[in-house]
């Protein structure tokens, strides 16, 4: 295989994709994304920890409070964001409907050390963002009761968890792991998917429109053509995680930014050369397609599945606890891929000869 | 020939040829990933999810202690003794010490840390269950009401998204009349059984238990609630319907547009054309099998899942929609390569528009917005009202339909065989449908017409913005609507003016404003009137609908917006439409915003 004749015809493509300006569209695509998971992130950090936005600090919330007198009640005393307000539980519950109040308890008559449960029943507004917020709030209360209710009932009890002392958190939902477990194998898997998508239109269109046979009367082989190919769509991959994950767009530090490339690549090669060879066989786009996606499904259920799968790899690479042990995996994957190149190299000599029929 | 019979024809002709395509080659293959689908599906069922092993270190001094995180993956735990882990202490993001846990102070340690709150708190409730005496271990029970709160929409909306009552120190005094109700049982009318087995259930511990729960629907037990089961739904569940519905129909709305798209290939299509069939019945034949199987799908799917069959009807709309988009996209792609980015693309905007309103399905109103919310709902056994089913479709329909137009108009010779970018595709898509001898009537239909999509998009700047602090997202609101309005109603104009330069005369520029400013308006005032008042009672409605209050100022404001752009197009030529869009933009908005301020002061 001739090196400058899979340059001519990578280039070739590549020159295809930006006159046609698609590939903005997938750039597009990724900014899309992480532009709309870092508002939704906003969104929902304002919905489950209000005091994430600091000017919600200060606000206090009512609390109505009904029924029989209980320790309940000095719990709700440590809180300074909750204010109680004893009252019947008519009058509290038409307060609630009118938004007087963020909720109401409702606490029965029951000793702390009966025999029975104490069932407490809590109001809150239907449908409603603040409900989550004051919902979060009280559960912590609740829990501080609940904990109080069972060392008064601790004789009752056969046998004792490991005691851990956990330091005070801040409270709060942080989304590291919806950013780093999902968000960045998510954004640097995507250039290889839509990359495999694009060999097999790629192949597919020069049979569909049948210009192989043009292509065929230059001195390039049928091979060195679809290696052309592969290696265009395999220089996108890099370059379209490497954007978005050194651009660092959402202000999202990564670390070990070149080994995640390099794992999106093998990976992103691997997949390609899938791609190619299932595009070779049907020679036809809506076919090739779909056992590609089918297949893809398969795969990556697999993958997913196996421990120190290259996936995990990213995500571990990304927070900086992978270890040496990604060069070993980053090799299998290798490995892996030139024995699918190899493959791919022998069905295009062996098709090569076959003369490219309308279907 | 009848219309039914030719459909018919088509249809069934459409279902041969692409099982011919498919059949002997395809389906072997299929079925084997098929069989190889299931057993991987049942090895990961087994093995569990492997993407997020091992982000956390933790040290540990006491084997113990260590049991409580060893089910969790997440944690790569290291046992040593405590001068050794104390010394290391920085790689780490947790240290537990002799029952004392110290976390790294980095969002990692913090994130880590409330992981393994998590952790205890399941490893607590697991020793818990365990106990003979159940009431000893869980003390404490809640019952959990709601209260349906009249002034609901308009409360949560107009102002804070967290809107507290003003002076909460206060104790509150209601206004209206009181109404008796009657007090709580002290003792719960559920048994311990019932409840042993529902903490049981709860406390599964398989990743997938969170999953099914949200398809199985809930339970009388599952009223009564521990303390630490008290949590906001997380949101991310909605993200398995959107795989589990959404996927599947978009994936079988390709083969329709990859069908479309084979017409064009080396003029494939010339024979059907010349046929006596119709245009409009040549793209419902070739629909209508791929609508049927989407909607076997979709019930197959929800017969598994053990859904109501019910939530077939707010999945009709996404449907059409998908197959309506199939259509313009495989009409309007160049080649297969834009195909396939064009549609990536598209499914994404679609699938962010179908999925994160529905993050808000249990907290917010605005989730409405998106007929998957209805999907949720119906599964959680909340049912939906005949009015929530217009108001969330009624943009899903009004798109479908005109979008079919466009293909139909457009289904001809020129329409499918010319080589030219998308955007001027899109263009000349765009002009079929301004007729040569009413321009005016054309261009009054046309803005008319663009409504639907104007309000989808400003729909979903609305889920983008409303996430943002309170003023600037409302200034973000105003800016962009104003965009995408004028935006819209250029359109036509500049259609026409690329199609016809002769046709951009002062003359036809006036009437031709007039025409689309009327048109804009009467579009706008129908969809309102049958859909959207609820929305527009809240202040990013009135944002975004700001123009209904008084009838005479948006018109002349929408003439004058198409006005603008019409001069900076007759003045520069097609060089102008960018300046003169954005000038248009920024009257539009200092329009909206003086009328905001108004409303607001």
């Amino acid at each position: 295989m001739n090196a400058r004749h899979i340059g001519l015809v990578a280039k070739k493509e590549l020159l295809g994709l930006s006159s046609e300006k698609t590939i903005v569209f997938a750039i597009l695509l990724q900014v899309f994304i992480a532009m709309f998971s870092s508002f939704l992130m906003v969104g929902l950090t304002a919905m489950y920890d209000p005091e994430a936005i600091e000017s919600y600090s200060t606000v206090t919330y009512g609390v109505g409070y009904a029924g029989a007198d209980s320790p309940l009640i000095d719990e709700f005393a440590k809180r300074d964001d909750l204010v109680l307000h004893h009252m019947d539980l008519d009058r509290a519950l038409t307060a609630l409907r009118d938004r007087e109040l963020a909720a109401v308890v409702y606490v029965p008559d029951t000793p702390p050390d009966a025999e029975g449960p104490v069932a407490i029943t809590l109001y809150l507004i239907q449908n409603d963002l603040q409900s989550s917020v004051i919902n979060v709030k009280i559960k912590e209360v609740l829990q501080g009761y609940e904990k109080e209710l069972r060392e008064v009932r601790a004789d009752r009890m056969t046998s004792f968890p490991v005691g851990l002392n956990f330091p005070e958190s801040g409270g709060g939902e942080n989304f590291f792991e919806f950013v780093y477990g999902l968000l960045i194998p998510l954004l640097v898997l995507l250039p290889a998917i839509v990359s495999a998508a694009l060999i097999i239109d790629l192949i597919t269109e020069e049979y569909q429109r049948q210009t192989l046979e043009t292509l065929m009367s230059t001195p390039v082989t049928f091979a060195e053509m679809v290696w052309g190919k592969i290696a265009a769509c395999e220089i996108l991959v890099p370059v379209q995680a490497g954007v978005w994950l050194l651009l660092g767009v959402n202000g999202i530090a990564v670390d070990n930014a070149a080994a995640i490339l390099l794992h999106a690549s093998a990976g992103g090669l691997f997949l390609i050369l899938l791609g190619a060879l299932v595009a070779l066989h049907y020679r036809e786009r809506t076919s090739a397609q779909f056992i590609f996606s089918t297949a893809l499904v398969v795969v990556f259920l697999f993958i997913m599945a196996v421990p120190y799968n290259p996936l995990n790899l990213m995500v571990r690479l990304s927070v900086d606890t992978a270890g040496p042990v990604h060069w070993l995996i980053l090799l299998l994957v290798a490995g892996a891929t030139a024995l699918l190149g190899w493959a791919t190299t022998a069905y295009a000599r062996r098709v090569a000869g076959i003369t490219p029929k309308t279907r | 020939m009848s219309l039914v019979s030719s459909i018919r024809t088509i249809a069934v002709w459409e279902m041969n040829r692409s099982m011919t395509t498919m059949g002997r080659h395809v389906l072997p293959l299929a079925a084997g990933l098929l069989v190889l689908l299931v057993l991987v599906t049942a090895f990961a069922a087994q093995s569990g999810v492997h993407m997020q092993d091992g982000i956390y270190r933790i040290g540990i001094d006491d084997p113990d202690v260590a049991r409580v995180v060893t089910p969790d993956n997440r944690f790569a735990t290291y046992l040593d003794d405590a001068p050794a882990l104390w010394e290391n202490r920085l790689a780490y993001d947790i240290v537990i010490l002799h029952g004392e846990v110290y976390a790294a102070d980095t969002n990692k340690g913090r994130a880590a840390l409330k992981t393994l709150e998590r952790d205890y708190e399941g490893y607590v409730s697991h020793v818990a269950t365990r106990e003979p005496d159940l009431f000893a271990a869980y003390p404490l029970w809640i019952d959990l009401q709601y209260v349906k709160s009249e002034i609901d929409f308009l409360a949560t909306q107009s102002g804070q998204q967290v809107g507290a009552p003003a002076d909460a120190r206060v104790p509150p005094a209601p206004s209206g009349p009181v109404e008796a109700v009657t007090v709580p049982p002290s003792a719960m009318p559920v048994s311990e059984d019932d409840l042993r087995e529902h903490l049981a259930e709860a406390g599964g511990g398989h990743p997938l238990d969170r999953y099914t729960g949200i398809i199985s629907g809930g339970s009388t037990t599952d009223r009564f609630r521990t303390p630490s089961e008290l949590s906001a739904p997380l949101p991310f569940d909605a993200l398995v319907l959107v795989f589990v519905f959404i996927f599947p129909l978009y994936f079988t709305s390709q083969f329709f547009m990859m069908s479309v798209m084979n017409e064009r290939v080396g003029r494939a299509g010339e024979a059907l054309l010349s046929t006596p069939v119709g245009p409009s019945a040549i793209i419902i034949g070739k629909a209508l099998p791929y609508f049927t199987i989407m909607l076997l799908v979709a019930a197959a799917i929800t017969l598994f899942a053990g859904a109501p069959l019910t939530i077939l009807f707010p999945l009709i709309p996404v449907i059409l929609f998908f197959l309506a988009n199939a259509l313009i996209i495989g009409m309007a792609a160049r080649s297969f390569k834009e195909l396939s980015f064009v549609s990536i693309f598209f499914s994404t905007l679609a699938t962010s528009y179908l999925f994160f309103p529905t993050v808000f399905a249990n907290t917010h109103v605005i989730s409405i917005i998106s007929p998957l919310t209805l999907v949720v709902l119906d599964i959680q056994g909340d049912g939906f009202t005949a009015m929530e089913y217009v108001y969330s479709t009624a943009l899903f329909f009004a798109t479908s339909i005109i979008l079919f137009y466009v293909g139909t108009v457009n289904f001809r010779e020129e329409g499918l065989f010319s080589e030219k970018p998308l955007a001027s595709r899109l263009m000349d898509f765009i002009s079929g449908g301004i007729s040569r001898g009413h321009p005016h009537l054309s261009l009054f239909l046309l803005s008319a017409f663009t409504i639907p999509f104007v309000f989808m998009v400003q729909m979903m700047t609305l889920v983008l913005f409303f996430n943002i602090p309170m003023p600037l997202s409302l200034v973000l609101l105003t800016v962009s609507a104003a965009f995408i309005e004028e935006f819209a109603k250029s359109i036509g104009i500049y259609a026409a003016a690329r199609e016809r330069p002769g046709f951009l005369t002062v003359k036809n520029l006036l009437v031709g404003a007039v025409a689309i400013g009327f048109g804009f308006l009467v579009g706008e005032k129908l969809l309102l009137f049958a859909t959207l008042a609820q929305i527009t009672e809240s202040i990013f409605g009135s944002v975004l609908f700001l123009s209904l209050q008084v009838l005479w100022m948006p018109l002349l404001l929408h003439i004058a917006g198409v006005l603008i752009t019409g001069s900076f197009l007759l003045l520069w030529g097609r060089r102008g439409y960018g300046p003169g869009l954005v000038v248009a933009s920024v009257v539009h908005s200092l329009y909206n915003l003086y009328f905001l301020t108004g409303v607001l002061l």
